[in-house]
């Protein structure tokens, strides 16, 4: 038994092994962003669709949930053009605005206040983990009290979680 | 073969989870009754709360919102969080809890209570619950467990008390002891009434035959024996300063130590009786 044992040891030994292995990591993102109610333009004069409710819009809301505090900041752009429209001749003068209409947190009601604001942008800095709910409201106005044209008018508000 | 021994062998049976939510107790005000808000249900467990409210204040002020639920025993909260908006702007909030299945029984009251400057607007506060329909199995007749009731067939029940031979013998057996009892309490009238004229003949001192006249001529003669005059001549001299004189020589009977030794007598008597008498009336 034992002549048959070493040489059979000695051949692994001769021949060498070489071995990989991956290491795989997967990273979920832990900030996510839920569009929860779509807007609605109403339209109370001619010249004017906007999301105020008062006016028959609907303001949409988007909630982020923020699972670690600190790593990210959101950034929304209310709209300031049409996705899709009918052929538009004249101007559309654009006004809009951002603010937390909830919150998961207390902690989270001096974001509107800290929130910082460039072109129609308005950008937060994610403090507390959580979630948080935003607001959008959106106002076109075509022309100099211009009618606009009949058809199906769509604008974007854009969301980001961008990492800090 | 084998499966339609199974299939006789289990009967269709299904228990199911029922899930929903309540609807918001906050409707009528800040305080609220469980049993008015949840159903039910038996084996009911309440899973998960949210709760939304709008805080108004100034940023400026200091205000806590305590959501909460008392145990149902009072013995401190099932439920209670604090959102100290002290130093912030009101703004509205919107929480969720989710809780480790706790019986719909251990829930109090629950209210929104408002701590320091503001107030609480739009409150909406909804509980989510979970039941299963068969948690008591005699519930239905579908559910796992079921057994089926066994009819007990309905048994007289023989009364001896209401039975008319026992009831005239126990008429007869009262009749009788009322009859001695009656007996009884004639003859202690009787004894009572002689008591009393005895107490009245001793009232009168001058009754010479109370007196037995043996014994009152033995008393006589023990009071009026002369002593020899030994007794009372030789003795040694030392001091002999009081020296006690029985005037006349003659010792009257207490004709009143003797009535009053009768009256006690005759009282300890009343007072047995009477006795008797509260002892007889309490076994009736």
């Amino acid at each position: 038994m034992l002549k048959v044992v070493i040489p059979m040891a000695a051949s692994i030994l001769a021949t060498g092994v070489v071995a990989q292995t991956e290491i795989v990591g997967n990273v979920d993102s832990k900030c996510i962003i839920i569009s929860e109610t779509p807007g609605v333009y109403g339209n109370p004069n001619p010249y004017q669709l906007t999301t105020a409710p008062t006016n028959g819009g609907v303001q949409p809301i988007i909630r982020y949930d923020v699972l670690a505090a600190d790593y990210y900041k959101a950034v929304i752009e209310h709209p300031i053009d049409f996705s899709t429209s009918p052929t538009l001749d004249d101007v559309v003068t654009w006004t809009g605005d951002v603010e937390v209409s909830e919150m998961s947190d207390t902690n989270m009601a001096d974001y509107d206040t800290n929130k910082v604001e460039y072109d129609n942008a308005h950008e937060y800095e994610m403090s507390v983990a959580g979630s948080t709910w935003f607001k959008i409201s959106s106002t076109a106005d075509y022309g100099y009290t211009k009618s606009f044209p009949a058809g199906q008018y769509t604008a974007v508000v854009q969301a980001e979680c961008i990492p800090l | 073969m084998a499966l339609l021994a199974f299939s006789l062998c289990s009967p269709y049976s299904y228990s199911e989870e029922v899930y929903g939510t309540t609807n918001n107790a906050a409707t009528f005000g800040l305080n609220w009754v469980m049993t008015n808000i949840l159903p039910s249900q038996a084996g009911l467990e309440v899973n998960g709360l949210v709760y939304q409210y709008t805080a108004v204040k100034d940023p400026e002020t200091g205000m806590i919102v305590y959501v909460q639920n008392e145990y149902a025993d009072g013995s401190g909260y099932i439920f209670r969080n604090a959102d100290d908006w002290t130093g912030l702007p009101g703004n509205t909030i919107r929480r969720k809890f989710a809780l480790p299945n706790l019986g719909a029984e251990l829930w109090g009251p629950g209210s929104i209570e408002v701590e320091g400057e503001g107030s609480v607007e739009n409150a909406s506060v909804v509980y989510s619950y979970r039941y299963d329909t068969c948690f008591d199995p005699q519930s239905d007749p579908n559910c796992p467990g079921y057994e089926e009731q066994v009819e007990v067939p309905e048994i007289a029940i023989y009364d001896p008390l209401q039975d008319p031979l026992v009831q005239e013998d126990l008429e007869r057996k009262a009749r009788i002891q009322e009859e001695e009892e009656e007996q009884e309490r004639q003859r202690r009238r009787e004894q009572w009434a002689v008591s009393n004229a005895l107490e009245d003949l001793l009232a009168d001192g001058n009754n010479p035959s109370l007196i037995d006249p043996v014994a009152e001529a033995m008393a006589l003669a023990l009071t009026s024996r002369v002593l020899p005059t030994n007794y009372y001549n030789g003795l040694e001299g030392r001091e002999y300063f009081d020296t006690v004189v029985l005037e006349g020589g003659d010792i009257a009977d207490n004709a009143k130590a003797r009535r009053s030794n009768l009256a006690q007598q005759l009282l300890h008597q009343q007072m047995v009786d009477s006795q008797y008498e509260s002892s007889q009336q309490e076994t009736k």
